[in-house]
C-alpha cells in the first residue's frame, strides 16, 4: 500500500467518525503527521488537498486551543508560501484552512499576531490584481482570499470598516467574473460598518461620511458588537442613524450596486439585496424607493432565494415601499409559485409555507405563528387543493393551508370547500382500506389529524369520520396501532375528549359485532390492544368487552394453546378494567373473567396474575385498587408498587421492572490513588532461580503459553456518590456497573455487581479489567442499574471513565522473587530484538529533556519506580520496562549527558510511540524538551 | 446566509446506508455555536447521520407495520425542513434540516439560523433557508442530471468532484452560487476582452465563433378525464422556452418575442430567468389563480435579454387552453372472470394530426394474470404484455381520418398468478395513460417567431426555433367506475 493509499484510507476514516479515529491516536501525533506530509515534496497535491480538508472541516479537534491554532496556522503559512504557483487548488484549500483556523480557534477574536499578519496577506492578494504577470490563472486565488476576507468580517463585524475606500476602489476596478466577489466583500464592510455607527449616540455628518473614506488599517478595536448580531428583521427594534445626515454619496454608492446587481449570480444577488435592505432599513436618509426599479424583476423570478429576498424586502419595508396593488400582486404570485408544475416540491413546500407567514402590510397579529393572509380567499387558493395523487408532503401542507383557508372563510361557499377537503380525506382512507401501503397509512392518518385539529367541532362530519374509521378497522385491524396514537393525540392537542371517546367506543363495538370467524390469533392481538385502550376511558362502559372475553376465552382453544403473549394482552386488557370507575357495574362479569383465566389458561404465570388481579378485585374496595395499581413516582410504598409489578402493564414491563432513567449521574467511578503494580495473571509460578541465566528470556516468554499470561490490566477504583444531592439516592442496593467501549482496543468488560452504597459509609472498591488488544489510551462509559430503599429501578449514566496510556503499564510479569539480574537480562534481550528489528513492528526512538539532578532522581522516583530494571544512581543510568497487555514492551535507557537526558527508547510495537513521546513529553512538561529521533 | 453542514447520502435497495459526501462549515459552526448560546445543538459525526436522516424520513425499520417515532401522526411532515432528533425521542432536536430526495440519493444541509433560537423561527424568515435550497437543487441537477438516475460510476466521478465545485461555489458554507448541471458541456469560451464592461459572474467567458441562437419551445399538457357529468374533466397545459445562444460580446443584447394566435388564452404565471433585463408589467399579471375575464394582456411578450453560455430556461408559464388535444372515453364492464372494454379517442380538429410517436396504456391492477385477450382495434396495433397485465395500443403517427380510433374487446383474467397491484385502481377504478408527442406544435398557440429574435450584434447569428407538444400526466378514467377524488381544479 502506498501512503496516498494509506491516507486515501485514514482521511474518509477519520472524517466520518473523528472520535472512533482518535481512539487509536492523539489528535496532536495525528496533526503533526498531517503537517508533516504536506511539507513533503513527493506527495503530489490531490493528496495534500484531502489532507487539508480534515483542518478544512475539524480545525477545532486537532487544534483545541487558540496557541495550538496559532502553530498551526504558522505551519499551514510557510507551507503555503512554499508551493509551486501552479498549486492553484491546493492553494486555494490551504488559504481556506488558515481562515478556518484562525477564525475557530479565536485566533481573531483574541488578536493575535498570526491573525493579524494572515489579515494582511489576504489583503494584500486581494489588491494585487495584475493578473497579466501571471497569468488568469491566479484568478480563483483572488476569489478565494475575497472570501476568507468576508467571513472574517462577518465573525468579526466591522473588522474591514476602516477599510471602506480602497475596497471600493477595487470593486470598481475589477472587471473580470471576480467583480462579484469584492462587490459582496464591499457590500457587508459597508453594513457593518454603518451598524456599529447606530451603536454611537450622536454622529456628525462627518463621522458618517468618513465610513465611505476610510482607508487605514483593520479595525480591531471595533468589534464591540460580537459576532452574534442578528440581522435586522430579527431585531424588535431596528438600529437607526440619526436623521438629517446627508446621505448624498451613499447613495448613489447604493444605486450602482443595485444597477450592477445583475451581474451576480442570483444567490449572490440575493445576499447583495439583503445586505443593501438592511443599509437602507438604517439610515432613515435612504429611501426603500431605491428598490423600485428593482421589484418587476424580481415579482417575475423564477429563483427561490431572489423571491425569498422580495418577501425580506417586503417584510422591512411594507406599504413605505409596496402599495396595496402590489401586496395583492405578490401574494397571487407566491399562491401561482406554490403549485407551479415546473418547479421542485421543496421550494412549493417553502412557498407555500411563505404564505403562512406573509408580510402583511397591515398585519392583524405579529405572534410569527402560521396565520392566513387576509388576501388568502377561498377563491385565490382552490389551486391549492390537495389530491390524493401529491406526495405526501405536499399533499399534507396543501391540506393545513385549507384547513385555514376554509376556517377563516365567512359563511356560504365555504361549506362546500370543507366537503371538498373531507372527501378527499375519504378518498385517503379509501386507498388505505385497499391495501395502500404503509406510507399511505401514515400520510392518511396524519391528515386526518390535520383536519380534526380544524374542524373536530363540526359534528355531522367528525361522526362521518368516526363511522368510516371504524368500518375501516373491521377489515383492516392492522391499523389498530395508528387509531390508537390518533387518539392519544387529539386528546392530547384538543381539549375535546368527544370524539375520541365516540371513536374508541365505535371500534369497542366493532370488535364486539365481528364474526367469530375473524377472531384469529392474528387479528386478536391488535383487538385486545384497542381494547386495552378503550379500558382506559371512564365514560365506555365495559360490559361488552368482559363478555367477549370471556366468550373468546371459553369458545376457542385460545386456553389451551396457552400462548403467553396472547394471555398477557388479555391481562393487560384487564388491569385497565380493573382501573375503571364503573367496575362496580361488571363486577361479577370481571370476577367470573379472571377466575376462568386463573383456572384454565395453560401457562402458571398468566394463571398467577390472574389469581392476583382476581384477590385484589375481589378484595379491595375501588380506591384502594387503583392505590395499589397507580403508577408513578407519588405512591412511595415498594411493597404495593412489587404487587402491582408482577401484575404486569403489558408485554411483561411492569411498573418496577419498569426501569426510571435519570439524567443526573448518580454515582462515579474515582480512581484509587496507589496503583495495583500487580499483574493480575495467576499463573506465575515461582521460576527455579537456580536456572541459567542466559535462558531468561525463553523461559520468560515460555509464560505466554499459558493462556491469558499478563493479558489484564486491573484498575482500582472507588465506587461514590457523585455531587448530586438527592436525597433519594442517599441510599443505593444492587449495583449493577455496564461498561461500554468507545473503540475497539479492548475486550468487553464484564459487568461488575456491588451490594451497595451509602453516602455516610466508606466507598466501596471496586476492580475493573481490562483486556487490551492494542494498549492505547480509551475511555469507558458507564452505567449502573440500581435500586433506591424504596425499591424503584434506576438506571443512570456515570461520569465516562478515561484510562490514560500510563495507566495500562505493567511491570514486567516475572515471579516476583526473580533476581534484579534475571531481569537485566531479559531487558536487554529484549532490547537487542527490538534494535534489530525483531518482530517486525520494532522501532526505537530518542527523547531529550533538560532537567536537574535533583528532579530527574524525583521523576524517576514518582513515575518509574515500579518498573525499574536496574538502577545505577551513581552512574546515573536507569533502564525501566514497560509492560503492556497483551504482550508489548516498551524499554526505556536513561542516562543523563551533559546537558540533558536523554531517554533511548525500544518497543516491539512502533504505533506505541505517539503515546510514548506525548506521555514522556507530559511527564517532563516543567522542563524544556528537545525533540526526537526516529 | 450560511449553511453549517452538507450531506450526500445513498441508501440503495440491499446495501447499507452510506454518507457518500459530507461537509461541514466550521467557521458557521462557530457562528452558530455563539448565536445559539445554551440552546446550541453540534452536528453529530457522520457516523450516525444516515439513520438520523432515514428515521425522519420514515425509511426505518421498514419491516415494523408501526413504530412511533416514524409514525406519530402529529409529526407533520409538511415542510421542507425536518428536526433531527440527535438525543433520541424527547431529547435535543438539530433544525432546520433541508432534504431533497432523487431516487436512492438524500441530499441534505443544514442553514445557519441567524435568529434566537426560542421560539423557533419561521421558516420563511431565516434567509439561508432560500439559500440551502437552491443549493440542493443544484447539487441534485450536478449529480443526477437530466435522466435522473446516474449509472453508479457516473455518479462516482460527479461526487468526487464535489469537492472543488465547492470550492467554487461554496467555500466557506456562504453559498456563492449553484452548481452548474451535470453534463453542461463546458463551453469553449475565450476570456473576457477586459476593458470598462464588466464580465458577469455567470457567464465565464466570451463566445467566439459563429453566431447561433436556438430558441426551443416545450409544452406539456396534462389532463384527467372522467367521462362523468357529475366530474368535470381536467387539462391543463404548462410550457417553458429553452435558450441557447451562441453570440460574441460580453453582455451582449437579445430579444425573444412569444406572440399567440388571436383570441389565443393568456399566458399565466409566466417565472422567467435572471438573465432577462427588463419586464412589462402587464406580461407578469396574468395569473392562474386570479379570474381570467379575457381582458388580460394577450401579448406579444417581449424578453430581452443578456443570455448566459449555457443552455438556460428563459421563462416558462401555464395556460389554461379550451380543450384537450385527445378527448378520451373509457369504458369497463365486469362479467364473470373477464372485462369487456370499448375506448374511443378523438384528436380534436385544432390540433395537428402528425405525431411523433402516440400510444395509449391500459394497466389492469388487483386481478389475477390476463389470459386469452380478444380485443380489436380500429387504428394502429395493439400489444399485449400478459406478465405485466398490460395493454399497449400503439396508435403510430396519424390517427384514422375521421380524428377518432377505438379500441374494443373482452379480456380474461384466467391466470391463477396474482398480477400488479395499485390500491388506487381497485374494483372497476381503471385508467388509460396516454403517451404522445406533437413536434411544431403548442396547444396555447404560443410561437416564437423567427423574425421576432432580436440579436444586436455585429455579426447577423443563424437563428433556430423548434416547439413541441408532449404528454404529461394524461389519464382517462373509466367512467364505470370510482375514479379516485380528483385533483383540485375543480370548480368550487
Amino acid at each position: 500500500m502506498t501512503i496516498a493509499d494509506l491516507w486515501d484510507q485514514r482521511i474518509p476514516a477519520f472524517l466520518l467518525s473523528p472520535s472512533q479515529f482518535l481512539a487509536t491516536t492523539t489528535s496532536e501525533s495525528f496533526l503533526a503527521e498531517l503537517l508533516h506530509e504536506l511539507r513533503n515534496d513527493k506527495a503530489n497535491d490531490q493528496v495534500k488537498i484531502l489532507l487539508v480538508s480534515v483542518l478544512l472541516e475539524h480545525p477545532t479537534i486537532l487544534c483545541p486551543c487558540t496557541s495550538v491554532g496559532e502553530e498551526t496556522a504558522l505551519e499551514l503559512l510557510s507551507v503555503f508560501s512554499h508551493m509551486p504557483q501552479k498549486s492553484i487548488s491546493l492553494k486555494c484549500n490551504v488559504m481556506l484552512a488558515i481562515t478556518n483556523v484562525i477564525i475557530c480557534t479565536s485566533c481573531l477574536a483574541t488578536h493575535t499576531k498570526m491573525a493579524e499578519d494572515w489579515l494582511d496577506l489576504l489583503f494584500q492578494t486581494i489588491q494585487d490584481t495584475n493578473d497579466y504577470r501571471c497569468g488568469l490563472s491566479q484568478q480563483p486565488l483572488r476569489a478565494t482570499a475575497c472570501d476568507c476576507l468576508r467571513e472574517m468580517e462577518t465573525c468579526s463585524p466591522g473588522l474591514l470598516s476602516q477599510k471602506l475606500e480602497a475596497l471600493y476602489l477595487l470593486k470598481q476596478q475589477e472587471t473580470t467574473v471576480l467583480h462579484q466577489s469584492y462587490c459582496m466583500l464591499y457590500t457587508l464592510g459597508l453594513k457593518n460598518a454603518i451598524r456599529i455607527l447606530t451603536n454611537q449616540k450622536d454622529v456628525t455628518d462627518l463621522e458618517f461620511k468618513s465610513i465611505l473614506g476610510g482607508n487605514e488599517g483593520f479595525a480591531w478595536k471595533s468589534n464591540q458588537l460580537g459576532l452574534t448580531f442578528l440581522p435586522i428583521n430579527m431585531m424588535v427594534q431596528v438600529p437607526r442613524l440619526p436623521p438629517g445626515l446627508d446621505c448624498k454619496e451613499l447613495k448613489s454608492v447604493m444605486s450602482s450596486l443595485l444597477e450592477e446587481s445583475y451581474l451576480l449570480t442570483p444567490t449572490s444577488q440575493s445576499a447583495l439585496l439583503r445586505e443593501l435592505v438592511e443599509v437602507v432599513a438604517m439610515v432613515p436618509g435612504l429611501s426603500p424607493t431605491l428598490f423600485k426599479s428593482q421589484l418587476l424583476r424580481l415579482f417575475g423570478t423564477a429563483e427561490v432565494e431572489l423571491m425569498h429576498a422580495t418577501l425580506f424586502m417586503k417584510e422591512t419595508f411594507t406599504d413605505s415601499l409596496f402599495t396595496a396593488e402590489d401586496e395583492n400582486f405578490l401574494l397571487k404570485r407566491l399562491v401561482s409559485t406554490a403549485q407551479h408544475p415546473l418547479l421542485r416540491i421543496p421550494e412549493k413546500l417553502f412557498y407555500m409555507d411563505c404564505i403562512l407567514h406573509f408580510p402583511e402590510n397591515r398585519p392583524i397579529s405579529s405572534s410569527g405563528e402560521e396565520s392566513l393572509p387576509v388576501l388568502v380567499t377561498p377563491r385565490l387558493a382552490a389551486s391549492l387543493l390537495p389530491t390524493v395523487f401529491n406526495d405526501s408532503a405536499t399533499m399534507l401542507c396543501r391540506l393545513n393551508l385549507l384547513c385555514l383557508v376554509y376556517l377563516e372563510a365567512d359563511e356560504g361557499g365555504e361549506d362546500k370547500g370543507i366537503d371538498y377537503l373531507f372527501n378527499h380525506i375519504m378518498a385517503l382512507l379509501k386507498i388505505v382500506d385497499s391495501d395502500g401501503s404503509r406510507e399511505v397509512v401514515v400520510t392518511s392518518f396524519r391528515a386526518v389529524y390535520i383536519f380534526l385539529m380544524h374542524f373536530s367541532g363540526m359534528e355531522e362530519l367528525s361522526e362521518k369520520l368516526i363511522d368510516r374509521l371504524c368500518d375501516m378497522y373491521s377489515r383492516q385491524c392492522r391499523l389498530a396501532p395508528n387509531l390508537i396514537g390518533l387518539v392519544d393525540r387529539i386528546q392530547e392537542c384538543l381539549d375535546d375528549y368527544v370524539w375520541s371517546v365516540k371513536l374508541l367506543r365505535g371500534l369497542q363495538k366493532c370488535i364486539m359485532e365481528m364474526p367469530p370467524l375473524q377472531l384469529t390469533i392474528h387479528n386478536l392481538s391488535w383487538h385486545l390492544k384497542v381494547l386495552k385502550r378503550v379500558a382506559k376511558e371512564g365514560q365506555i362502559t365495559q360490559r361488552n368487552t368482559i363478555y367477549l372475553l370471556l366468550n373468546v376465552l371459553i369458545n376457542s382453544n385460545l386456553c389451551e394453546r396457552g400462548k403467553w403473549q396472547v394471555g398477557n394482552a388479555v391481562l393487560a386488557v384487564c388491569r385497565n378494567l380493573l382501573e375503571h370507575p364503573s367496575i362496580d357495574q361488571v363486577f361479577i362479569e370481571l370476577a367470573d373473567l379472571l377466575q376462568y383465566i386463573s383456572v384454565h389458561y395453560d401457562d402458571t404465570d398468566i394463571k398467577d396474575h390472574a389469581r392476583f388481579y382476581y384477590s385484589l378485585l375481589t378484595n379491595l374496595s375501588w380506591e384502594k385498587l387503583t392505590g395499589v395499581l397507580a403508577k408513578g413516582p407519588d405512591v412511595g410504598r415498594a411493597k404495593e408498587r412489587s404487587h402491582s409489578a408482577t401484575m404486569a402493564e403489558s408485554e411483561g414491563i411492569a411498573s418496577n421492572l419498569t426501569l426510571r432513567k435519570t439524567e443526573r449521574h448518580v454515582l462515579r467511578l474515582v480512581k484509587v490513588q496507589e496503583k495495583s503494580l500487580q499483574s493480575s495473571s495467576e499463573s506465575s509460578e515461582s521460576l527455579e532461580a537456580t536456572e541459567e541465566t542466559k535462558k531468561w528470556l525463553e523461559v520468560y516468554q515460555e509464560q505466554f503459553q499459558v493462556p491469558g499470561f499478563g493479558s489484564e490490566v486491573t484498575l482500582r477504583y472507588n465506587l461514590t456518590h457523585a455531587n448530586e444531592a438527592d436525597t433519594l439516592f442517599n441510599r443505593v442496593f444492587t449495583i449493577c456497573l455496564h461498561f461500554e467501549l468507545k473503540d475497539l482496543n479492548y475486550a468487553k468488560v464484564s459487568d461488575i455487581h456491588v451490594p451497595c452504597v451509602f453516602r455516610d459509609r466508606k466507598p466501596p472498591e471496586v476492580n475493573v479489567k481490562l483486556r487490551p488488544f492494542q494498549p492505547y489510551p480509551t475511555t469507558l462509559c458507564v452505567s449502573a442499574i440500581f435500586t433506591t430503599q424504596d425499591g424503584r429501578s434506576w438506571h443512570s449514566r456515570l461520569p465516562d471513565v478515561s484510562v490514560s496510556f500510563p495507566e495500562i503499564f505493567l511491570p514486567l510479569p516475572l515471579p516476583l522473587n526473580t533476581s534484579r539480574a534475571c531481569k537485566e537480562e531479559v531487558f536487554d534481550r529484549i532490547w537487542e530484538a527490538a534494535a534489530s528489528g525483531s518482530p517486525d513492528k520494532s522501532a526505537i526512538s530518542l527523547f531529550c529533556f533538560e532537567t536537574g539532578d535533583e528532579s530527574l532522581a524525583d521523576l524517576i522516583k514518582t513515575h518509574f519506580q515500579g518498573y525499574l530494571i536496574t538502577d545505577e544512581e551513581s552512574k546515573r543510568s536507569w533502564k525501566v520496562l514497560f509492560f503492556l497487555p497483551p504482550m508489548c514492551h516498551v524499554l526505556l535507557m536513561i542516562t543523563q549527558a551533559e546537558d540533558a537526558v536523554q531517554v533511548s527508547i525500544a518497543t516491539d510495537n512502533w504505533e506505541l510511540l505517539p503515546f510514548v513521546n506525548s506521555y514522556l513529553q507530559n511527564i517532563t512538561d516543567h522542563s524544556s524538551t528537545t525533540g526526537r529521533d526516529g | 446566509m450560511s449553511i453549517r453542514a452538507l450531506w450526500v447520502v445513498s441508501h440503495e435497495k440491499g446495501e447499507s446506508v452510506k454518507v457518500r459526501f459530507s461537509r461541514r462549515f466550521p467557521t458557521v459552526e462557530f457562528r452558530a455555536k455563539s448565536l445559539a448560546g445554551v440552546q446550541y445543538v453540534s452536528v453529530p459525526e457522520d457516523r450516525v447521520i444516515p439513520q438520523l436522516l432515514l428515521t425522519e424520513l420514515g425509511l426505518v425499520d421498514a419491516d415494523k407495520p408501526y413504530v412511533d417515532a416514524r409514525d406519530d401522526c402529529a409529526r407533520q411532515h409538511r415542510s421542507p425542513a425536518v428536526e433531527l432528533r440527535v438525543d433520541g425521542s424527547g431529547g435535543r432536536t438539530l433544525w432546520p434540516v433541508l432534504i431533497v430526495t432523487q431516487g436512492a440519493l438524500i441530499l441534505a444541509c443544514l442553514p445557519l439560523v441567524e435568529a434566537p433560537p426560542e421560539p423557533r423561527p419561521p421558516l420563511p424568515s431565516l434567509a439561508s433557508v432560500s439559500q440551502g435550497l437552491a443549493l440542493l437543487s443544484g447539487l441534485q441537477d450536478f449529480l443526477c442530471g437530466p435522466g435522473g438516475k446516474p449509472e453508479p460510476d457516473v455518479l462516482a466521478s460527479r461526487l468526487a468532484a464535489l469537492p472543488s465545485l465547492l470550492l467554487q461555489v461554496c467555500p466557506l458554507g456562504r453559498p456563492l452560487d449553484t452548481p452548474p448541471p451535470a453534463g453542461s458541456v463546458p463551453v469553449a469560451v475565450s476570456p473576457s476582452p477586459g476593458g470598462a464592461q464588466k464580465q458577469p459572474a455567470w457567464k465565464a467567458g466570451v463566445h467566439r465563433g459563429r453566431a447561433v441562437v436556438s430558441v426551443a419551445l416545450s409544452e406539456k399538457v396534462r389532463s384527467m378525464q372522467y367521462g362523468k357529468s357529475s366530474r368535470q374533466d381536467l387539462w391543463d397545459v404548462y410550457g417553458m422556452v429553452m435558450c441557447k445562444c451562441e453570440v460574441e460580446g460580453v453582455l451582449p443584447n437579445v430579444t425573444v418575442t412569444l406572440t399567440l394566435p388571436p383570441n389565443g388564452s393568456p399566458l399565466l404565471d409566466i417565472l422567467v430567468h435572471p438573465c432577462v433585463t427588463s419586464l412589462d408589467a402587464s406580461i407578469l399579471t396574468a395569473c392562474s389563480v386570479d379570474e381570467n375575464d379575457g381582458s388580460a394582456f394577450s401579448g406579444p411578450y417581449k424578453f430581452p435579454f443578456s443570455p448566459p453560455l449555457e443552455l438556460f430556461r428563459l421563462c416558462s408559464y401555464t395556460s389554461q387552453v379550451p380543450v384537450p388535444p385527445i378527448l378520451g372515453s373509457y369504458q369497463l364492464k365486469a362479467e364473470e372472470n373477464h372485462l369487456k372494454i370499448n375506448v374511443v379517442l378523438k384528436l380534436h380538429e385544432s390540433v395537428k394530426n402528425s405525431f411523433e410517436y402516440c400510444e395509449a396504456h391500459l394497466p389492469f391492477f388487483n386481478k389475477n394474470l390476463m389470459g386469452s385477450v380478444e380485443v380489436k382495434v380500429s387504428s394502429g396495433q395493439l400489444e399485449v404484455s400478459k406478465e405485466k397485465n398490460l395493454l399497449v395500443w400503439v396508435l403510430g403517427q396519424k390517427f384514422p381520418k375521421a380524428r377518432e380510433a377505438t379500441l374494443e374487446g373482452t379480456i380474461h383474467f384466467s391466470g391463477t398468478v396474482a398480477g400488479p397491484t395499485d390500491p388506487l385502481c381497485t374494483g372497476l377504478s381503471a385508467y388509460i395513460k396516454l403517451y404522445f408527442r406533437v413536434p411544431d406544435l403548442t396547444l396555447s398557440g404560443c410561437c416564437v417567431d423567427q423574425h421576432s429574435v432580436q440579436v444586436y450584434s455585429s455579426a447577423k447569428p443563424r437563428i433556430v426555433t423548434t416547439r413541441e407538444l408532449v404528454s404529461s400526466e394524461y389519464y382517462i378514467w373509466n367512467s364505470t367506475g370510482d375514479a379516485p377524488v380528483s385533483s383540485g381544479l375543480t370548480a368550487l
